[in-house]
């Protein structure tokens, strides 16, 4: 479903080239639940962020139902996003004026048109699922690390998302609640949901169906 | 919940910033507002007083000129076919042109010539009505007439004559009282008699006839060239001539007063676009992770382009819209504090309130629409990871 093809990336700093991504080759069939796991610095969130189009790679291919996504015009990356990709991250990325349910439904609040009284009831059925219902009127500065998180994974839940992008989504909790949110993403997956997540936790890389290791921009 | 909740809640959610650009702007729009207000009613008050001073159009009857030389004498300068002006014709030919609204005085005079004893002296008819209002530099020592046998001398003409207030004398058979002697005006008034057009024309047996018009047209925008060729339409017999020097002063001044108001307000516009453009870069960098988790969501460059502009452009709204409110009543007080209003009052025009929330709008859009791009272009990953 999703496939990477010889992957590479190069930072470029005050003259200095750092390649963060060396060749890097990956397929990620439907359902599936990948952890990356590796040091800091050894490129794990960039491949998240290229795999994810968050970010562009220097070279190779990425795949998606037959299109390379490497070469997709700007708006058909956006179009990606909103629909079939969701990224959650370490530091949850909340916007804090919008309150919950105004966050779990700021995909569909892309233009003039209000959200539909259908999309902002399965914005609170996805608060609930995640366990905060009675809570969407809040700003999410009122709320738990753990539960902004969740707040997060019920803005992708909304997107009916077909890949989840975690980017470390336990790194700011603390054990108790970090074990809730991967019981949840675990939970996810179960019911059809692909899964890449980047963790240096090897307790919560257990939890994949598969983990690569990564070194210095490469799978160890 | 759509696109326009996101810079609506992020408005207030800084209210103190808000509110202080908020402010500023306000300020910035009350001052041009006020100055525009106070530059239109005193170009008008302006007008007005600059046309007291005299008129800027002469009518005056179709001649031809002879100058007469013989035997190395020369003889002067002879007129000849001269057509005299009917008041009633001249007068309503003129208030009846397509700009007669601009038109603020028709003074009509009748020149004729006698002799007290046997200095010969220059009479002058004029309506009183129509020619004190263009003649406000005249300085009457006693008052104007307010009787057809009264008249007022020029100041040299009473020396001459030493005529003062009070005094009688007799013109072309006709005893006159002296009402006024004029002070020196250092022009051809000083010469003169001036008495009732009427009676002038009566005593020379030369009814409704008259010798020329002085006119005073408003120049507001001043289309004397147009004034003077629908007159000249209307009056294929008359010369007319528009004098203008006293136009161009006219013009000079209020123009002057126009381009230091366009200036100050341009001075200030740029002024309070700066300092949006500088708040929005401010708050463009500040929200580089509200920008990449939005562009995450699938929102593109444009859509968060159009959030920055909505943001900025409701500061600019609401600006305009209390500036034009503020600049309007300020107006008022700066007019009484100028004491050069004279009963003129600023205009309120709801077209120009929704012009100038338009114009303000627009301007801080322009100003924030570059640090707004610059901040939606920023690749999504980049700007999550810039906190």
């Amino acid at each position: 479903m999703l496939q990477a093809i010889n992957i590479n990336k190069i930072f470029k700093s005050e003259g200095a080239e750092t390649r963060v991504l060396n060749n890097i080759s990956l397929e990620i069939p439907p359902g599936e639940f990948l952890s990356i796991v590796g040091r800091s610095g050894s490129g794990k969130t960039t491949l998240l962020n290229v795999l994810s189009t968050l970010m562009r790679p220097d070279g190779g291919e990425l795949l998606y139902r037959g299109d390379d996504l490497t070469a997709m015009p700007e708006a058909g990356l956006n179009r990606l996003r909103h629909a079939d990709f969701s990224v959650i991250f370490q530091f949850h990325h909340l916007v804090p004026y919008l309150t919950a349910l105004e966050n779990t439904l700021l995909p569909f609040m892309r233009s003039l048109k209000p959200a539909s009284g259908e999309l902002v009831q399965r914005a609170k059925d996805c608060l609930e699922r995640v366990g905060l219902a009675g809570k969407e009127n809040r700003l999410p500065g009122s709320f738990s690390g753990g539960e902004q998180q969740r707040v997060a994974i019920a803005r992708a839940l909304v997107k009916s998302s077909r890949i989840l992008f975690a980017d470390e989504p336990t790194g700011s909790l603390d054990k108790k609640t970090g074990e809730g949110i991967m019981n949840l993403i675990a939970e996810l997956n179960r019911e059809g949901l692909t899964v890449v997540m980047v963790t240096h936790d090897p307790q919560y890389a257990e939890l994949a169906h598969r983990s690569v290791m990564m070194e210095d921009g490469a799978f160890a | 919940m759509n696109i326009l909740t996101i810079p609506l809640r992020n408005t207030w959610r800084k209210p103190s910033r808000t509110l202080l650009l908020l402010l500023v702007f306000t300020l910035g729009v009350m001052s041009i507002v006020a100055l525009y207000q106070v530059s239109l009613v005193i170009g008008d008050s302006m007008e007005k007083k600059l046309s007291t001073y005299g008129a800027n159009i002469l009518v005056s009857p179709k001649n031809e000129t002879l100058s007469v030389r013989y035997g190395g004498l020369h003889l002067g300068d002879m007129l000849y076919e001269v057509q005299p002006l009917s008041e009633t014709d001249t007068v309503a030919a003129v208030r009846s042109i397509e700009l007669k609204d601009r038109i603020s005085a028709v003074a009509p005079k009748l020149v004729t010539t006698t002799r007290i004893g046997e200095t010969p002296v220059a009479v002058v008819g004029v309506r009183w009505d129509d020619e004190l209002p263009i003649k406000s530099y005249w300085v009457p020592e006693g008052s104007f007439p307010a009787a057809a046998d009264e008249i007022v001398a020029g100041s040299r003409a009473a020396e001459k004559f030493g005529l003062a207030p009070g005094d009688t004398v007799n013109l072309m058979g006709r005893s006159f009282t002296v009402a006024a002697v004029l002070n020196p005006t250092g022009g051809d008034d000083d010469d003169v008699l001036l008495a009732d057009l009427e009676t002038v024309q009566a005593i020379t047996g030369r009814a409704d006839e008259v010798s020329f018009l002085e006119v005073a047209a408003l120049c507001h925008g001043c289309p004397i060239d147009d004034i003077v060729a629908q007159m000249r339409d209307m009056l294929p017999g008359a010369d007319i001539k528009a004098l203008s020097n006293v136009v161009n002063q006219r013009m000079a001044s209020i123009h002057f007063v126009q381009r230091l108001v366009l200036s100050i307000s341009l001075v200030i516009l740029v002024t309070a676009a700066t300092m949006v453009g500088l708040s929005m870069l401010s708050a463009v960098n500040e929200r580089k992770k509200d920008i990449g988790l939005l562009r995450s969501l699938g929102y593109s460059k444009g859509r968060v382009f159009f959030i920055f502009c909505v943001e900025a452009g409701i500061i600019g709204i609401l600006a305009g819209m209390l500036g034009y409110f503020s600049g309007y009543g300020a107006s008022f007080k700066a007019l009484s504090l100028l004491a050069m209003a004279e009963g003129a009052r600023p205009l309120f025009d709801v077209n120009h309130l929704l012009l100038t929330c338009a114009a303000i709008g627009t301007v801080t859009v322009a100003a924030a629409a570059y640090p707004a791009w610059k901040g939606a272009g920023v690749e999504p990953s980049r700007a999550l990871m810039a906190l």
